[in-house]
């Protein structure tokens, strides 16, 4: 192991073992009990989102649009599957941990087409041409299908909405991403280009929440808690979870929801 | 064959013949049903797609017509808004509760023209329904793109003085009555009632202007 990949993951550990301790700590104050998620450290979190929002608005999302301005969605969308290519170890990792076995198969022969027939992953033959759907998993909603809580609510700098368990994943997709091994100077505009890209494929959805949002900071977590759930159960949560608001409402209003 | 045995081979026909009887009645009912709690869904999606085809064209006026016939006649407002509002509902006056129930609606109908602005060979599919407790329905579809991954859009559909309406809309897992109790909840814990109402009122104001552009 190198001194810069020593480095970074050292830096992802300390992160995580930092954030865990002072979500811990912060238990003692009084969750949030209206939205029915802990955000036992709402002051901090909020704190962190203003500087990512101000960071985002001042130099991320300009560059992300001068960057869907001069560059065609093909390429756009080859850059894409490119880095979600390298990413895709971490979902077959995450497959098998979750007892996905044959999603893991497909996972792995979908990795092996893309990487090679795929040119690299640039193009998506598994799912155009073979019939391999894309997953989504992550070290994440493995302890959560294991029966981890989520933990508190974080709004990391940098990364933006997570959780206690969710930014566990930092290990294993640092870990298993094969850029991780590599040792060049090229590393650092690759990365940027992956965090612009990234960025960009968010502004569809950035653009509708700044329309929709009353309180942006709240819709952030309401609507990154409510897609990670959906996540977990791969699209189809438990019915009854959508029963518990308006129960809720039952409750506070003795047992009907009576409406004049 | 004996007369007893011909007397139980025709009463089992006609045990059969009642059976099938009240079984397709059954099912035909449930058909029935299924169909009425659809419709809330289905002028919906009609009343979507048709913004969407006339983005380009129609005036934000017209659009706005279109959406509110639909959402003030098919979307259990009063319900929502009792909902999104949680325990502060019951410390408002009836003036104050109608008077959010209009906002509410208003904010509703300009956030759908606002979306759904362009019209790109799009269409909903519906999937399949499943029971929730107290009589309500979980109605799955989704949504067709051209050149992308189709987006979920799930409704819970109630009756309501007879007729089928839409309590909350959940798109790819998202909630929309959670995603507002919550945003609710916490301005008015730290700004106050009125404050949310102030900014329901701009953010009503902020869409028209965009969308008659």
């Amino acid at each position: 192991m190198t001194g810069s990949h020593f480095f970074c993951l050292s830096k992802h550990l300390i992160l995580i073992g930092i954030l865990s301790i002072a979500a811990g700590c912060a238990t003692t104050q009084t969750p949030d009990s209206t939205a029915g998620n802990s955000d036992d450290i709402e002051s901090a979190n909020r704190v962190f989102f203003d500087v990512n929002e101000t960071l985002d608005k001042h130099l991320m999302k300009p560059i992300a649009e001068a960057y869907v301005d001069m560059t065609p969605k093909v390429v756009r969308t080859g850059v894409t599957n490119f880095f979600d290519n390298l990413k895709y170890l971490n979902v077959i990792f995450n497959d098998f941990l979750q007892g996905k076995f044959t999603q893991g198969v497909n996972d792995s022969l979908r990795f092996v087409f893309n990487s090679t027939l795929g040119i690299g992953g640039v193009f998506d033959v598994a799912t155009n041409d073979m019939r391999l759907e894309k997953n989504d998993e992550d070290f994440g909603q493995t302890l959560a299908t294991w029966g981890f809580d989520e933990g508190s609510y974080l709004y990391i700098p940098l990364m933006g909405p997570n959780t206690v368990r969710d930014v566990t994943d930092q290990v294993p997709s640092t870990f298993l991403n094969p850029f991780f091994y590599v040792t060049s100077t090229i590393l650092f505009p690759i990365s940027a280009l992956d965090a612009v890209n990234k960025r960009a494929n968010l502004l569809e959805a950035s653009n509708l929440r700044d329309e929709a949002a009353i309180d942006p900071y709240s819709f952030t977590r309401e609507a990154y808690l409510q897609q990670r759930d959906y996540l977990i159960y791969d699209g189809n949560p438990p019915v009854s979870g959508y029963d518990d608001i308006f129960s809720e409402a039952e409750d506070e209003s003795g047992g009907v929801l009576i409406i004049e | 064959m004996t007369s007893k045995n011909h007397s139980i081979q025709s009463g089992l026909k006609l045990w059969f013949a009642i059976y099938l009887f009240f079984s397709a009645n059954i099912l035909l009912a449930e058909t029935e049903q299924e169909q009425a709690m659809q419709t809330p869904v289905n002028e919906l999606h009609d009343a979507l797609i048709n913004i969407m085809k006339s983005g380009g064209s129609s005036s934000f006026e017209d659009r706005y017509s279109i959406m509110e016939k639909v959402i003030t006649k098919k979307f259990n407002t009063p319900l929502i808004s009792r909902v999104v509002l949680s325990r502060y509902w019951n410390s408002l006056d009836e003036k104050a509760q109608t008077d959010f129930i209009d906002l509410f609606n208003r904010l509703t109908i300009s956030t759908y023209v606002s979306r759904f602005d362009s019209y790109d060979g799009e269409s909903f599919k519906y999937l399949s329904t499943e029971s929730m407790k107290k009589d309500r329905f979980l109605i799955k579809t989704e949504l067709l793109r051209a050149d992308d991954d189709p987006v979920s859009f799930n409704y819970i559909v109630q009756i309501d003085a007879g007729q089928w309406k839409i309590i909350s809309v959940i798109a790819n897992g998202i909630n929309d009555l959670s995603l507002k109790r919550s945003e609710y909840s916490s301005v008015i814990e730290e700004q106050g009632f009125e404050s949310l109402i102030a900014s329901m009122r701009e953010k009503i104001s902020d869409l028209q202007p965009k969308r008659a552009q």
